[in-house]
């Protein structure tokens, strides 16, 4: 179940024509989900830093 | 995890050869996609039944993270469709009911911000929520009620998955791992929504 698909990582990244597709796509979904990440954290670092300033 | 499994050390599949390996990210994201929306529209009833102040954050907290998981599965797709169908667009049914859906994400949050009576906004948009809810059984049901180019469902409640175990474990794995990231996400989020909603309040000013 474990075995490793390819035989070589030029092979698991061109993965036979198709890897352009596979890996614009793990592209995307890595720069959206940290982008929220990010996003969401700064917002709420800023909201605290806001919070925090003496009034 | 899951997806590294799914990338790297599963088959390549004999029609799609590896392109195939794109469900391990559009999958989850078009479940979620669904899913999320359904917590909204669960958040909706609970505000307007109880008029929990929390449920009305908790719709404008998700509703982003609902548009990106729907923007991913309709880019995935789109990118799949090139080297599977020969095509990265159709006018499909469930491809169009997805893109409604998207549509209608963009449309809740530009309506949300654009009420500067924010107990208003909750309102209307917990109506809408409920009313758009209406979409979802059609974006599950596009494939069987009429005739498209999008596979019919791999896995399904009643029976058996039409899936090789050896693909499909990796594939729950990575609904699994989706599903926790994205609680993730609707947690950072609903804190900036009650930080932003509630900060005039004394008790945020303390705990900040």
């Amino acid at each position: 179940m474990f075995n490793f698909a390819f035989n070589s990582l030029y092979e698991a990244l061109y993965m036979n024509g198709h890897g352009l597709y596979v890996w614009s796509v793990v592209i995307l979904v890595f720069i959206s989900l940290l982008g929220f990440f990010i996003g969401y954290t700064v917002k709420i670092k800023k909201i605290k830093d806001k919070l925090n300033e003496p009034n | 995890m899951s997806i590294i499994w799914g990338l790297f050390f599963t088959p390549e599949d004999f029609v799609q050869g590896n392109s195939y390996r794109i469900i391990y990210l559009h999958v989850p994201a078009s479940f979620l996609s669904q899913t999320l929306y359904l917590a909204m529209a669960i958040s909706s009833v609970t505000y307007l039944i109880w008029r929990v102040k929390l449920a009305a954050y908790l719709i404008i907290a998700i509703a982003p993270i609902g548009a990106m998981t729907t923007f991913i599965a309709l880019i995935s797709g789109s990118i799949w469709g090139i080297p599977t169908w020969g095509t990265w667009w159709q006018w499909d049914a469930r491809i169009t009911s997805t893109l409604i859906l998207f549509i209608m994400y963009l449309g809740l949050i530009s309506l949300h911000n654009s009420f500067s009576n924010h107990e208003k906004a909750d309102k209307l948009l917990s109506w809408l929520v409920i009313v758009g809810a209406a979409n979802i059984p059609i974006i599950k049901k596009s494939v069987d009620w009429w005739s498209t180019l999008h596979q019919s469902a791999s896995i399904t409640l009643t029976d058996k998955p039409s899936i090789d175990p050896v693909m499909l474990y990796p594939l729950i794995g990575s609904i699994i791992g989706f599903f926790g990231l994205m609680i993730c996400l609707v947690l950072l989020s609903s804190k900036y929504q009650i930080l932003h909603r509630e900060k005039n309040k004394s008790w945020v000013r303390d705990y900040v």
